[in-house]
């Protein structure tokens, strides 16, 4: 197997939510699993932009 | 013979110089690596980078593997590390690219892959299929048509060889070999 095919393999492990069982027995907590990244996404793309924030900023100034 | 070569791990305890990826790795725990990667990617210049990269239509696993390879040549950690980083690495930047609004490919999907149908199996088993015989009514009007004239039977290209008789008048072949009347009747005066 070559490294972009591992990789590959291996993305789509994780995207389909499993993580290496050696490396969750291994350790009891592990920060960086998919949850992490499920929040994260949550958090980052519901979060307004930099531009859409100062226009509300200007919307509420004028109210 | 056997016995000349290196023992396997044993360019981590030599203490001669040697290349990055074959000394004790930097980064030797998972959140570690995670987090170091994920702080390289925020940076300005790489961030560009990989966006430039979805821009030519790299696909991630692409992309991925290039930061990977990039970190392993610098010694970080290991390419086993680099395997179970993998993942993470390619989630955040697909987050990057949707919050920046970036089109990406992940490159799970084989687009390449040749689709099996029927006919296709046929034809690789070698089991083509016979052409129908035609009805008796088109053999009828065929027998009714006769034979076909030569003139027909005789469609042939552009470069083929004109049917006999078929020449061109010598003015219509002095034309195609570019001699005018002027320069015949230079050819006559000398």
């Amino acid at each position: 197997m070559q490294f972009n095919e591992a990789v590959k393999k291996s993305i789509k492990n994780f995207m389909a939510g499993n993580m290496p069982k050696s490396l969750t027995e291994k350790k009891e907590f592990l920060m960086y699993g998919p949850e992490y990244f499920d929040e994260l996404e949550a958090e980052i793309l519901e979060e307004p932009t930099d531009s859409t924030a100062a226009r509300e900023e200007e919307e509420l100034d004028e109210v | 013979m056997k016995f000349e070569g290196p023992i396997v791990g044993e360019n981590f305890l030599t203490d001669t110089r040697n290349y990055p990826w074959h000394r004790p790795p930097d980064l030797f725990d998972y959140d570690e690596a995670v987090s170091y990667m994920l702080s390289k990617i925020d940076e300005q210049e790489q961030i560009e980078l990989v966006f430039a990269m979805l821009g030519i239509d790299a696909k991630v696993t692409t992309v991925v593997s290039t930061l990977l390879l990039q970190a392993i040549s610098k010694g970080k950690f290991t390419i086993d590390m680099a395997m179970l980083i993998a993942g993470p690495l390619a989630r955040y930047i697909e987050i990057q690219a949707k919050n920046a609004g970036v089109k990406y490919d992940m490159g799970l999907t084989n687009k390449d892959r040749i689709v099996l149908t029927p006919t296709l199996l046929k034809a690789s088993l070698g089991i083509l299929e016979q052409p129908e015989e035609e009805s008796p009514e088109i053999m009828a009007m065929r027998k009714e048509a006769g034979p076909m004239e030569p003139d027909q039977e005789q469609i042939m290209g552009l470069m083929s060889r004109p049917p006999e008789g078929a020449v061109a008048p010598p003015d219509e072949q002095a034309a195609m070999l570019g001699q005018t009347e002027e320069e015949e009747l230079e050819e006559e005066a000398v």
